[in-house]
């Protein structure tokens, strides 16, 4: 298809004043058609700037102390300071306290089990646990299960709910907001707001401290503190000491550090994951090479296609659906009648031979075939279900063949 | 501007410096930095493309089919050599499918000051004006790695001629006409018979053609002879609206007309009649008139290059009236167009009386043969409400066909691949016929 052929030397140079038949755009060219979008987008990345300055707006997760949302818990942090208590939040669980004190452990399943270790070495007088897995109660509260028996879920749902036990801080507050997770009281725990099998709220003496395990933190929460004995709860259980530690959790740490795969990374050798990188810059600028196009690709306004005998077939479509026996016969009839005709010799007349006519020179014709059976096929009633109508058809090829073929 | 393979082979060779020598950021920097410093090199060592000078030469007809050549001349004025890869851009129906690709690209070697030629073949799909599209060059580095790429407006147009499929069966068609024409006189005569000349009696000759005052005047009997008439007029009339569109196997109704037409128009020129041509939809399409013998079939196969189906309905009081401008005299007016029952009935038949009162005229309409193929079916019930749906169509054209018959008009249905050579037998039976 392509072949270049050297056309004989000097040939004039182009016209001088030959109009430029080049579509590539200038760079002033480029620079009048992009200005105007150049200037939305510093528009747009001007305002999204102002705006991203303007409003530091820090969402924190649920049970957070530092949180005014509905579902933080600066409220009680803020009740028991006035209260004169210290509070200090921590990222790191495992320190040893300084003097007696609370640690609340909002995601103790956060912990791995190193950190655990480290927390029940770390004598704190009370250790708060917000619904903790079975890996953080053997090592934190020994003795406490989740409640599993009876077959039924260790879980029950949020709801006011009267203390019936005899820890003092559950006493005085009354009823309070309890639910999730429940929990076995063991042999020495002190099981509080009873559900159908088990405790919410569990409190077992571990050395010379206590652990409390909490089913739910929701009687924490900044919205639910106003109601029932949720506030005093909470001041009884976490005010107890003279200081208040607030672990917050690091959503983003792994799961558990023995428990992570190895994956392909592990086994290259450290330094030749530069290569790698080198390797991507590699495959962006094949990326570049493919994706380049040879010009645009070229338009073209095709004729519609139409059938021309998509008419027919949608009336036989037609003829189905409506079970149009009698029509489609009349039509095989008067079709296998013009053909005969002019075999018989009888002549048509507006477009149709004389039944009469017909039948006595089919008869003539086929002297073995019974002159009722050709006029029956011919011009009988139309066909009452679908296999006389497909035997019509077939009944009349056949005749048109003896006729052809005697 | 674009990049080559080579670019992402030598960034990937690159991996091997940094992971065995330099394993660091500083590694990749420089690494990546030293490939892009040289497809920058590159871009600018490359012959520039704005400034290349382009020029066209090369068919413009060519018959539907059949493959054209259109040459690119690209000059390169600049003092540097052009390594480049060029693509002459067309439009896909333009190309024989599937070669697109291969045809339409060329490798182009020019040194600086001089300039070269590309051949681009190609072999037209569709009837009509072909308009190049664009000229695009990618104009190569010295290295290879990156080039310089920008595209050029070079236009050119290629017509494609309707193929004329049906001129083999010119051949044949022209020996009967000699034995019609003059060569070979008739001894019938009819309307549009003249006398030819007188000879002697001879055993078998119709008795009736004997001139007795001629055979008065000499010693043995003599009959008269005659031959057809030449010089009759003859007007195409093709109906491009919606029954036109429909498709037939795999083209439309109208490529088959045009193609009858194309086959009667060669004929009657050579049998010495005069042919014009009108098509007509809802508007006047295109008509020619008042060609010379032999410059009437290119001018009718140009006229009809372009031609295209339209999608409405054909306004027939405005054809008709068309036609009867374009005859002003007595004429065969050959009406290519639909049978279908709607048409024919509420928008030809009223004004047929107009035609018909001082012309001759012959109705050719393409039968679907997909027809015939659904009729035969049998053994389904899918099968057989088909046959009786495709009989229904084939009676109601033939109704209507006996209709138009009895206005004393000629109507032809033949499938596409018979309708030409038909009319063409249509038209020699005619003139033998002395009815032109």
């Amino acid at each position: 298809m392509t072949s270049t052929v050297p056309v004989p030397p000097p040939v004039a140079e182009a016209p001088a004043g030959a109009a430029p038949t080049s579509l590539t755009p200038t760079g002033r060219g480029l620079w009048r058609r992009a200005r105007w979008y150049l200037a939305f987008l510093a528009a747009v990345l001007i305002g999204a700037t102002a705006v991203a300055a303007l409003g530091q707006d820090h969402s924190y997760p649920p049970l957070d102390p530092r949180s005014y949302d509905r579902d933080g818990a600066h409220a009680v942090v803020a009740l028991l300071e006035r209260q004169g208590l210290k509070s200090e939040f921590t990222t790191d669980p495992t320190r040893s306290p300084a003097a007696p004190d609370t640690l609340v452990l909002p995601e103790p399943d956060l912990l791995s089990p190193a950190q655990l270790r480290a927390v029940a070495a770390a004598r704190h007088r009370r250790l708060v646990l917000i619904a903790p897995g079975p890996a953080a109660l053997t090592a934190l509260a020994p003795g406490i299960r989740l409640s599993e028996d009876d077959g039924g879920l260790p879980y029950a749902s949020v709801r006011s709910t009267p203390a019936d036990c005899s820890l003092p801080e559950a006493v005085r507050a009354g009823s309070a907001h309890l639910g999730g997770t429940l929990y076995t009281s063991g042999s020495r725990g002190d099981g509080c707001y009873p559900r159908s099998h088990g405790y919410p709220l569990v409190r077992i003496p571990v050395g010379d401290g206590d652990v409390i395990v909490l089913g739910s933190g929701t009687f924490l929460r900044n919205e639910q503190l106003t109601q029932d004995g949720d506030a005093s709860l909470a001041l009884g259980l976490l005010g107890s000491q003279p200081r208040l530690t607030w672990h917050l959790p690091d959503y983003s740490a792994p799961l558990a550090e023995n428990a992570r795969p190895r994956t392909f990374t592990d086994f290259i050798p450290s330094d030749w994951h530069w290569a790698g990188y080198q390797l991507a810059v590699a495959a962006v600028l094949a990326a570049l090479w493919r994706g380049r196009r040879l010009g645009p690709v070229v338009a073209e306004d095709l004729p519609v296609v139409v059938r021309a005998s998509e008419t027919t077939e949608g009336r036989a479509r037609l003829y189905r659906r409506a079970k149009a026996r009698g029509r489609a016969a009349e039509a095989l009839r008067r079709a296998a009648a013009h053909r005969l005709a002019p075999a018989l010799g009888v002549p048509l007349r507006s477009g149709a031979p004389d039944p009469d006519a017909l039948c006595a020179a089919a008869a003539d014709r086929l002297p073995d075939q019974p002159a009722g059976d050709v006029r029956a096929l011919l011009y009988g009633p139309p066909p009452t279900d679908d296999a006389a109508l497909l035997r019509l058809a077939d009944d009349l090829d056949a005749l048109e063949r003896q006729v052809r073929n005697p | 501007m674009a990049l080559t393979g080579r670019t992402a082979l030598l960034a990937a060779l690159g991996a091997l410096v940094v992971g065995l020598l330099l394993p660091s950021a500083a590694g990749i920097w420089l690494v990546t930095g030293a490939v892009l410093l040289a497809v920058v090199a590159d871009l600018v060592l490359a012959a520039p493309v704005r400034s290349l000078r382009f020029g066209r030469g090369g068919d413009t007809t060519v018959r539907l089919g059949e493959p054209a050549t259109v040459e690119l001349t690209v000059t390169n004025p600049s003092g540097r050599p052009l390594r480049a890869l060029v693509r002459d851009a067309w439009a896909p129906s333009a190309w024989r499918p599937g070669t697109a690709e291969a045809a339409s690209r060329h490798t182009l070697t020019v040194p600086g000051g001089e300039r070269r030629r590309a051949v681009t073949v190609l072999t037209p799909t569709r009837r009509g004006d072909h308009r190049s599209h664009r000229v695009t060059v990618r104009s190569l580095g010295p290295l290879g790695l990156a080039a310089r790429q920008g595209s050029h407006l070079v236009p050119w147009t290629v017509r494609a001629l309707p193929p004329f499929a049906s001129r083999k069966h010119l051949p044949s068609r022209l020996a009967r006409l000699r034995e019609l024409d003059g060569r070979t006189s008739v001894l019938t005569r009819g309307q549009g018979t003249e006398f030819d000349s007188l000879r002697e009696y001879l055993p078998g000759d119709d008795v009736r053609s004997i001139d007795w005052r001629a055979s008065a005047r000499r010693t043995t009997v003599a009959v008269r002879t005659w031959r057809p008439e030449r010089d009759r007029h003859i007007l195409v009339v093709l109906d491009t609206g919606r029954t036109s569109a429909g498709r037939v196997g795999d083209a439309p109704r109208l490529d088959a007309s045009l193609d009858a037409a194309l086959l009667l128009t060669a004929l009657a020129t050579r049998a010495g009649d005069r042919v014009d041509l009108l098509a007509h939809d809802a508007r006047k399409r295109t008509a020619v008139a008042g060609c010379s013998a032999h410059e009437v079939l290119p001018a009718f196969t140009d006229a009809m290059a372009d031609l295209e189906p339209a999608l409405h309905e054909t306004d027939m009081r405005s054809l008709v009236s068309t036609a009867l401008k374009m005859a002003p005299h007595r004429s065969l007016i050959v009406l290519l167009t639909g049978l279908d029952a709607a048409p024919v009935e509420d928008g030809l038949r009223p004004l047929l009386p107009l035609l018909t009162k001082r012309h001759e005229v012959v109705l050719a309409s393409v039968a679907d043969p997909r027809l015939d193929a659904l009729a035969a079916g049998r053994g389904t019930l899918e099968a057989v409400y088909g046959a009786a749906a495709a009989e229904q169509t084939r009676a109601d054209r033939r109704a209507t066909a006996d209709r138009l018959t009895r206005h004393g008009v000629t109507v032809l249905d033949a499938p596409p691949a018979q309708i030409a050579p038909a009319l063409a037998d249509t038209y020699l039976a005619l003139k033998a016929a002395g009815r032109l």
